[in-house]
């Protein structure tokens, strides 16, 4: 048989499948929303990243002082902290206290921490004499950040008072290993644009599991492989589905996020490469033509651990090494990159040649298993 | 509605439910899930800013971080490998003590302090951990602050993680007990030609869907409450946590009768899952994260549920404290019940024209 006649018996195939989809008004209707939920949620969270701690000050003729008290190249007080200035000790109190929202200066500002000096400070530093500053924190406040408040008015008095540090401070005295991303952080929306990318596959091979099921089960599969069809069409038509469903879906919902603004091709490789592996899953799924509810299981053992590098990616830090070995941390890692980090070709080739052979791996067992399936039938 | 036929069904369910693993699913998923979520995930989800130390000479600053509540700190055998991992954003800043560094402290050399931060730690990290180490040299220097701080702690702590956990936990188990059971047992029946057997008989849908709504509240209230004693969470308030988790059961049982009754397939329901159950997951993810803006979680219904079970059972909250929260809950049940009917109905006349 030519390889036009084995494409047009592999077409005919996909195209009966994807029918049988859409006759399904339901699945028509159900799954472009299923997609516009995960956008909306995407577009719904923060695309910014609040780094700085904001302070409420009481200080008459020191706030200036307090804010320079400590500062340096990496470790830049005006970034991390935000200072709102108060009239008097009781407006902050007030504010830390009550909460919501205090209008100064045109400008509403809520603060969760306020730091009043005692006005007579700076005599009482002159004279060497010890003051009490007070400290209004509100409790959800993190330990870790009010330990620092404490210990960053006590530096800054010792600065105002000139006692010099106990340490030297080299030339750059706080280096910064790697780049640098103050103001420039990953937001909440790109670190969760894979994981909903990869979740998007994940369903769609429990797609592709059922639909091969379903022709296990009824032996339509049988059906088809005793027409001109080989198992080879079969086979290549149930993957070249699943690649398409989980293709286009995950394809759309970046499209959707403008995820496709830094190297779109590099990103629709990666997805490709995911889909194809998807669709592998999908075939060693269903191979085992039992029931939904069992498919859907067989398919929840795959999914879940396949999943687990999409969710590592929402954390900072380097993956453990067991996660790097699953087949879909390379095509993760390249979307991450991708969208999050603005990587190119270059940085993403690693990621994209393991990506390949799991994805190889893959496929080739589920080719494999479910071609032993139908021949047995 | 006839309940003696209602009964009978909900005894043939009973009876044959073990053989079905969404069964097993549901009642394994609270071990399984609070093992996973709270050993493994709990960690992962922790946001404190990490310090690692190369300490070569025992020095007191070490243990004096080490002590600071919030800040992970970690020993790293050598300067290299800090590196990398503050590089690989394994940790947010990297402190190395040289053997004679507290020695030098204490002697007035100023000794260099060789300390740096990762590219990708927030700039509020970054200042923590440098001003919270230079408070511990100071320690160690020994000398008397220039001013006394006071510290006035006001309102509720921030829940530990593995508090804020606890409603995906609970969640899942409503879920899945709730609604994946009822769901598929009816779509089962009709796939397998026993859901026609018994409309042909004097059953009804409507004693059908009852019976299987009563095995999935039953099954939810029970795996819910199961799932709050693993994680340490039932409250001090029982009555109000048995009432706040019956009405999460029922709203999550009815969902699962609408799913069942809507769906004419397994890949029908399939679908409906897919695509409704991120609906009713999306509150949770705002209790794992309370920086984000908090007033989304009340658009999706499963937050009126959720949200009084974590109050009463995490917060300690009272049943006044959560009786508005618990009768917008009753109200959204109460619009489901006409939807259901009209699933039912719709359902019998396909499942007879079917016959």
């Amino acid at each position: 048989m030519t390889i036009s006649r084995r494409a047009a018996i592999v077409r005919a195939i996909v195209v009966k499948d994807l029918r049988e989809f859409s006759r399904d008004r339901l699945w028509m209707v159900l799954t472009p929303l299923m997609l516009v939920f995960y956008v909306g949620i995407l577009w719904l969270l923060p695309n910014t990243v609040d780094e700085s701690i904001k302070v409420g000050v009481y200080a008459r003729g020191l706030t200036g002082s307090f804010a320079e008290a400590f500062d340096s190249d990496a470790v830049s007080a005006d970034a991390a902290l935000e200072v709102v200035p108060f009239e008097s000790p009781e407006a902050l109190e007030t504010a830390v206290v009550e909460g919501g929202e205090v209008e100064i200066d045109g400008q509403k500002h809520a603060v969760d921490i306020g730091i009043s000096f005692p006005d007579e400070l700076a005599a009482s530093l002159a004279a060497g004499e010890s003051a009490t500053v007070t400290i209004y924190v509100d409790a959800s406040v993190p330990a870790e950040v009010q330990t620092a408040m404490d210990a960053f008015v006590r530096e800054a008095t010792y600065a105002m008072a000139g006692v010099d540090l106990p340490v030297t401070q080299p030339e750059q005295e706080l280096i910064v290993v790697g780049e640098d991303r103050v103001g420039a952080q990953i937001t909440p929306q790109d670190r969760l644009t894979p994981l909903i990318a990869v979740m998007v596959l994940l369903v769609e091979s429990m797609a592709l599991a059922g639909l091969v099921a379903v022709e296990i089960q009824s032996r339509t599969a049988k059906a088809v492989v005793a027409s001109p069809a080989s198992v080879g069409d079969l086979l290549s038509a149930k993957g070249l589905t699943g690649t398409i469903l989980a293709f286009t879906q995950a394809g759309l919902v970046l499209l959707l996020v403008g995820a496709f603004g830094h190297e779109p091709l590099l990103l629709l490789l990666a997805l490709l490469i995911g889909s194809v592996m998807t669709a592998g899953f999908g075939m060693l799924a269903g191979s085992a033509g039992r029931d939904f509810m069992t498919t859907i299981f067989i398919s929840m053992v795959f999914i879940i651990p396949m999943a687990v590098p999409a969710i590592s990616a929402l954390f900072p830090g380097a993956a453990s090494a067991w996660v790097q070995v699953l087949p879909t941390y390379g095509f993760i890692e390249t979307i991450v990159g991708v969208t999050a980090y603005g990587e190119g070709w270059a940085d993403s080739a690693g990621y994209l040649l393991m990506s390949t052979v799991g994805c190889v791996i893959i496929f080739a067992a589920g080719w494999f298993i479910l071609r032993r399936r139908v021949e047995t039938l | 509605m006839n309940l003696r036929i209602a009964w009978q069904v909900l005894k043939k369910d009973l009876r044959l439910g073990p053989r079905s693993p969404i069964l097993l699913w549901a009642i394994v998923f609270p071990v399984v899930g609070t093992f996973v979520v709270q050993i493994v995930f709990g960690s992962l989800f922790a946001p404190q800013p990490r310090l690692g130390i190369v300490d070569e000479g025992g020095s007191q600053v070490a243990v004096e971080m080490a002590a600071v509540e919030g800040i992970e700190t970690s020993l790293v055998e050598t300067e290299d490998g800090l590196v990398r991992l503050v590089e690989d954003n394994d940790l947010d800043a990297g402190l190395v003590l040289p053997a004679g560094f507290d020695e030098a402290v204490l002697a007035g050399e100023q000794p260099e302090l060789q300390f740096f931060v990762g590219g990708e730690s927030l700039a509020s990290n970054r200042l923590i951990l440098a001003v919270t180490t230079l408070d511990a040299v100071r320690t160690v220097e020994g000398a008397t602050p220039p001013v006394d701080v006071v510290i006035v702690s006001t309102g509720d702590p921030l829940l530990p993680m593995s508090s804020r956990m606890t409603p995906l936990l609970v969640l899942f188990a409503l879920l899945i007990a709730g609604v994946f059971v009822p769901a598929f047992s009816i779509v089962q029946e009709r796939e397998n030609g026993t859901m026609t057997a018994l409309l042909v008989s004097p059953a009804r849908g409507v004693d059908v869907l009852a019976a299987k709504a009563v095995m999935g509240l039953v099954l939810a209230f029970l795996m819910t409450l199961v799932t709050l004693w693993l994680n340490d969470a039932l409250g001090t308030q029982p009555a109000a946590l048995l009432l706040s988790v019956l009405i999460g059961a029922l709203m999550l049982a009815e969902i699962g009768l609408l799913f069942g009754g809507a769906a004419k397939d397994s890949k029908t329901l399939f679908a409906l899952m897919k695509s409704v159950n991120i609906l009713l997951f999306a509150p949770v993810i705002f209790y794992i994260f309370p920086d984000w803006p908090q007033w989304i979680a009340q658009i999706f219904p499963t937050y009126w549920i959720i949200n009084p079970i974590f109050e009463v059972a995490v917060q300690d909250a009272g049943l006044g404290d959560i009786v508005g929260q618990l009768a917008v809950a009753l109200v959204i049940c109460v619009v489901l019940v006409p939807m259901v009917v009209v699933v039912s109905r719709r359902m019998t006349q396909q499942v007879v024209a079917a016959a």
